[in-house]
């Protein structure tokens, strides 16, 4: 047994050692003024890979990781974007069944299989990724090469997957991320073109088995194929394994012909590949997809840029995009629309380079009353990238993020596959990853200034906004260079509006009679003489009221005030008239006389016929719940719609065009609430929006109590 | 921060991987308490020149005043904005200009801040923390910007997004007195109200050191970590006691049903049990019965109501880790045509034969060789294994707990599953909701 001898000179060593050591750590003067400096950078080993070629042309890339048992696969193959037409889906549908049957196995043993091995085996339209742990890979790549070789797709499984499908395509609908993507392809790239395709419903409900069934014949060949390994594998290894499942194989017979230099697979129809070039962007267009009720609106900038991955400025333009958008936190659009204007939760832009045509996009989530100034922001924040050059600061910070990105993703030993892969698919240098830190490294603000002349369209892009058509759509048309919103519906096709037939023989002057009967007839409002009527509403927290006065036959005046400021006033009688506001008077001109003529009307619909109004009856559409017939109105100087009540026959929306100093605007008026007074029934609730949503309610409301003459004084 | 897990449902995903992270070789790691308080964890490894600093706060939305729910997440966003030494908008720029990333995420049980570093950078990792937990600092612009900010992430993530409510809806009716009956995310009204003293007595209260656990995995040198550690972290003043919520959730004792509308085409059936704490036997019995249900296409609901009986575009099932009696969630949105209550019936037909019958030996080791594929998949990064040591120190009281999870998985018996469904997947113990398109509404 040992004592402990606390005299020893040893142990008192160490204890006067210990006793200064903990003190000394604890007491450790830190300066927690500053940053601390960094030590020296630590070495970043861009690894290598192995790679050979199988006799039949297949590409074998093997990068190999002993740190973790577990081992994966990806089988690839290089295909051309392919035009799907009107059957788009299809190709989708092969990616979503390459693993539901082979012709030995049936779906359910190859998923039974796959589980039993503790494995993932997932597919794509172009190829499979599968992993396990590596005492489970042997088997796992058994049914790899199975599946690869020989997928059956048998008839039941292609059935329930178009309908699953087709169910998903379904609830595109409802997710207002979902539908920008969508939307967003079809307008940069046009529907004509493999990446402007989009899948609806109807178009799977073309897709037949054998279209899937030749599309993978057609494409999953060796010669354009690659099988890349990651783990614990070994070349050796590695190659054995391919040799035996994948060395003798060729593909499938394929039928196919030529018709005029075009490729036609028995099948499947003819080859388009690539499709039409992407038109030229347009002036700065804003599109808009109604989502009504949403919470907040979606915005996607977006334009088709001419960047290939190999492209010598293509490092330039990322350093570019990240300083603007491109996932760091001190990004241009983060620190603006998040940091400082609280507009969203986050902003993004990126720029994705393609070997055929590449896409730049930005933009963020805001709630509906932000909507036009996030997109005002965005449109600075682009324009700041063409017109200044970025700070050093900027530019430093940028280099460093993308630098420790790099260095971060080789924690990932699937990271270096990507890397090998992408250089055979991509042509890029043999070096591209091995140079990429030296060549980020000597990139300056001139060439990120010339990206962004080159990739970034802040006058020649798309403007995407998804939402509340009826909270921000009106303030949006300033932002086109053409002074319009345009509307598409969710499958990015120009928005129309759906509606039920109207009855057979219902013209559209019955439906407007309909309302001045339901109003109180035609005696009633001939018995009108005068009428006096005021509305409140409430705007930014002030009252604002609004007058009107008639008198038959034609002398109308409309006042409105907000406290005792007089915003607006108008005046109209016998043909001529003026209107008043903060900048002084002005006489009527034609238009506006012809829109005072029918206004001079308390109940204008009985005027319809005598205003020389051309009506043409839409249909029945849906407002609110109510089913309304939808009758458009052509005069002298313009078109607007009006919504009757099918049930009531009240009228109760008017949507009218108007030119205004943000662009031109759809002005829509609600009205409910109707009630008698003096024997005719006048709306008490009126919502009216032109941008900003106001609410007015009637406060009074007076029929033939007489009305002073001198109100309508022109003089 | 950036992408703030505020989001239980996200969480799910995060936190089983995250803490079930036992592996066929453990993780090593060296652990030590500062006088402070403050649990200290390193993990070395050196395959890539890169540092995770880590700190986990205990505190979550559980422990908040029930009149300012929310207040613990927002409360982590304000810690992005600086501190006594560290201006507005700088934290995150430190981190960025070192090549680092940086986030932060809250769950109703603790907050989880990290920075990722190339590994010179170790010593701002420590400096940032222990700013963030020595005197944070927040002015008044800040304060409002990130209401916003959280407002507009509980619009993003919730209001706008199909099925976004859904978490919201089931926890809101599965819980009638404990605090995870309010959503992570919060109520705008109450961020409204949130005031100045709320935020001092919070930062006062929670985050003091002996309240959290830091973490610094990577590339380092434990000798040289532990020195930088105590130099930074050594001279943060303890805090008192840390209060815990005491509130008990009585047991269920009848389903409870509801039907809630949303914009969406395809209606959607949820079910969700009460199930026991994270870290308990019964626990890993109930997870694994949810990868029973759920787990690869051979699961059983994906066979049987989505393959087989074609009721289904999505069907799920997964459990809810809590530190206290959590949820297991089965949810499944229907296909085109078909109606609710019959996807109801064939998922409910599922889950009672797992309460019927044994499940066989072959089926039992699938879930086997799936588990074990997934603790050592789990622990490929760091950033990944330094949350789950976080984790198991927080949750399961020691560290090393980590590497022994996946032996509590392991050692489930078919017995074990049949038991815990019938104990816990049992119509008396749950809520079933009705997720319904608006036009079904009837007024």
């Amino acid at each position: 047994m040992r004592t402990t001898n606390m005299t020893s000179p040893a142990t008192r060593a160490l204890a006067i050692a210990g006793a200064l050591l903990i003190p000394a750590l604890m007491n450790a003067q830190v300066d927690r003024s500053k940053a601390p400096a960094p030590g020296p950078a630590p070495a970043v080993n861009v690894g290598g890979h192995d790679t050979f070629l199988l006799p039949n042309g297949m590409r074998v890339i093997v990068v190999e990781n002993h740190k973790l048992p577990l081992v994966g696969v990806q089988v690839r193959f290089d295909i051309d974007p392919v035009l799907q037409g009107d059957k788009a889906g299809y190709q989708d549908l092969m990616g979503e069944l390459l693993a539901s049957g082979t012709v030995r196995r049936t779906k359910q043993r190859i998923d039974e299989q796959v589980d039993a091995l503790g494995a993932t085996l997932s597919t794509s339209n172009d190829g499979l990724y599968a992993s396990s742990l590596k005492k489970n890979f042997p088997k796992l790549m058994e049914l790899v090469q199975e599946v690869v070789k020989f997928a059956s797709f048998p008839d039941d499984e292609f059935q329930k997957a178009r309908t699953r499908m087709q169910s998903a395509v379904r609830t595109r609908v409802d997710d207002p991320d979902q539908i920008a993507d969508a939307v967003a392809r079809a307008l940069i790239y046009g529907k004509s073109h493999p990446y402007g395709e989009v899948v609806t419903e109807e178009s799977l409900a073309k897709v037949e088995r054998g279209h899937v069934i030749a599309y993978y014949q057609r494409f999953f060949r060796p010669e354009k194929g690659y099988i890349v390994f990651v783990g614990d594998i070994g070349r050796e290894e590695a190659r054995v394994m391919c040799e035996q499942y994948f060395g003798a194989w060729k593909g499938a017979e394929i039928a196919s012909t030529t018709e005029n230099g075009v490729e036609v697979v028995q099948g499947l129809g003819p080859i388009v590949v690539g499709g039409s070039v992407p038109r030229p962007d347009p002036e700065r267009l804003v599109c808009f997809v109604d989502r009504p009720g949403s919470a907040q609106s979606v915005i996607k900038f977006c334009s088709a840029v001419p960047l290939r991955p190999n492209a010598p400025d293509a490092m330039p333009a990322q350093v570019m995009n990240t300083i603007l958008g491109g996932g760091v936190f001190n990004a241009r659009l983060m620190q603006n629309l998040r940091e400082d204007k609280a507009y969203t939760y986050g902003a993004y832009s990126s720029l994705s380079p393609d070997r055929r045509i590449g896409s730049w996009t930005g933009g963020c989530s805001v709630r509906n009353a932000v909507t036009d100034s996030a997109v005002a922001q965005i449109i600075l924040e682009m324009k700041r990238m063409q017109e200044e050059p970025v700070t050093d600061a900027e530019l430093a910070l940028a280099k460093s993020y993308m630098a420790g990105s790099f260095a971060r993703s080789l924690e990932d030993p699937g990271t270096l596959a990507r890397f090998a892969l992408n250089t055979y698919l991509n042509e890029l240098k043999p070096d591209h990853y091995a140079t990429y830190l030296q060549r980020l490294d000597t990139i300056g603000t001139d060439a990120v200034q010339q990206a962004a002349m080159r990739y970034l369209r802040p006058d020649n892009c798309f403007v995407l906004v998804v939402g509340d058509k009826a909270e921000v759509a009106n303030k949006l048309a300033g932002y086109s260079l053409m002074n319009a919103v345009v509307f598409y519906d969710v499958d990015g096709d120009l928005y129309k509006e759906e509606f039920e037939p109207a009855p057979p023989g219902l013209t559209a002057k019955d439906v407007v009679e309909a309302h001045v009967r339901a109003i109180g007839g035609r005696s009633a409002i001939a018995a009108v003489k005068d009428m006096e009527r005021s509305y409140a509403a409430t705007v930014q927290g002030m009252e604002v009221v609004l007058t009107e006065h008639h008198k038959a036959p034609d002398s109308y005046a409309l006042d409105m005030r907000m406290g005792p400021m007089t915003l607006q006033k108008l005046v109209y009688a016998g043909g001529r008239g003026y209107r008043q506001d903060m900048e002084g008077r002005v006489e009527l001109n034609d238009i506006e006389l012809a829109d005072a003529r029918e206004s001079s009307h308390p109940f204008p619909e009985a005027h319809y016929a005598e205003l020389d109004y051309e009506m043409l009856l839409g249909g029945i559409v849906t407002i609110d719940g109510k089913r309304t017939y939808r009758v458009q109105f052509n005069k002298e100087n313009g078109v607007f719609t009006e919504y009757y009540d099918v049930e009531t026959g009240l009228k109760v929306r008017r949507s009218e065009p108007e030119e205004t100093a943000q662009g031109r605007i759809e002005v829509v008026t609600d009205y409910s609430d109707y009630r008698e007074v003096g024997g005719v029934k006048v709306p008490y609730a009126i919502r009216q929006n032109a941008g900003m949503d106001m609410r007015f309610t009637a406060t009074d409301i007076k029929v033939n109590q007489g009305v002073d003459a001198s109100l309508f004084r022109l003089d | 921060m950036i992408r703030t897990n505020a989001s239980l449902l996200t969480l799910t995903t995060a936190m089983t991987t995250m803490t079930a992270t036992a592996q066929l070789r453990p993780i090593a790691f060296t652990e030590f308490d500062l006088p402070n308080g403050l649990h200290v964890i390193l993990h070395e490894d050196h395959s890539t020149p890169i540092v995770a600093v880590s700190v986990m706060y205990h505190v979550g939305s559980k422990d908040e005043d029930p009149k300012r729910r929310g207040f613990a997440h927002f409360f982590e966003h304000l810690l992005f904005e600086g501190s006594e030494n560290i201006g507005r908008g700088e934290f995150a720029r430190y981190v960025e200009k070192a090549g680092g990333v940086l986030n932060a995420n809250t769950n109703g049980d603790r907050t989880y801040y990290y920075e990722v570093l190339p590994s010179n950078q170790l010593e701002l990792g420590l400096w940032l923390e222990s700013e963030r937990m020595l005197h944070a600092r927040v002015d008044n612009k800040g304060i409002e910007t990130q209401r916003e900010v959280v407002k507009e992430e509980r619009r993003q993530r919730y209001e706008n997004q199909p099925y976004g409510g859904i978490l919201l809806e089931v926890l809101d009716r599965a819980y009638t007195k404990h605090p995870y009956k309010w959503p992570t995310i919060g109520f705008m009204e109450d961020l409204n109200a949130a005031s100045e003293a709320d935020y001092q007595r919070f930062y006062k209260t929670f985050y003091v050191p002996n309240n959290a656990v830091l973490v610094v995995a990577g590339d380092i040198h434990a000798g040289k970590a532990k020195e930088l550690v105590s130099a930074y972290f050594g001279g943060i003043p303890k805090g008192g006691e840390v209060p815990r919520t005491k509130v008990v959730e009585p047991p269920m004792k009848a389903e409870v049903r509801d039907v809630v509308y949303d914009r969406i085409q395809l209606p959607a059936v949820v079910m969700a049990y009460r199930i026991p704490a994270y870290g308990t036997k019964d626990f890993y019995a109930v997870d694994m019965l949810n990868r029973l249900l759920s787990n690869g296409n051979s699961s059983r609901l994906n066979t049987e109501v989505k393959d087989k009986q074609q009721k289904a575009l999505f069907v799920g099932s997964f459990s809810l880790p809590f530190e206290h009696p959590g949820l297991a969630i089965a949810f499944g949105i229907a296909n085109m045509g078909v109606a609710p209550d019959s996807l109801e019936q064939a998922m409910d037909a599922v889950i009672r034969r797992t309460r019927e019958e044994v499940i066989s030996e072959a089926e039992l080791a699938k879930l086997k060789a799936q588990v074990e594929t997934e603790f050592v998949t789990g622990n490929s990064r760091l950033e990944g294994i330094a949350e789950s040591l976080a984790s198991a120190r927080t949750f399961l009281g020691a560290t090393e707990r980590m590497n022994d999870e996946l032996d509590q998985y392991l050692s489930v018996t078919a017995q074990d599953l049949q038991r815990v469904a019938k104990e816990y997947f049992v119509p008396t113990n749950r809520v079933v909701l009705h997720y319904l398109p608006m036009s079904q509404k009837k007024n």
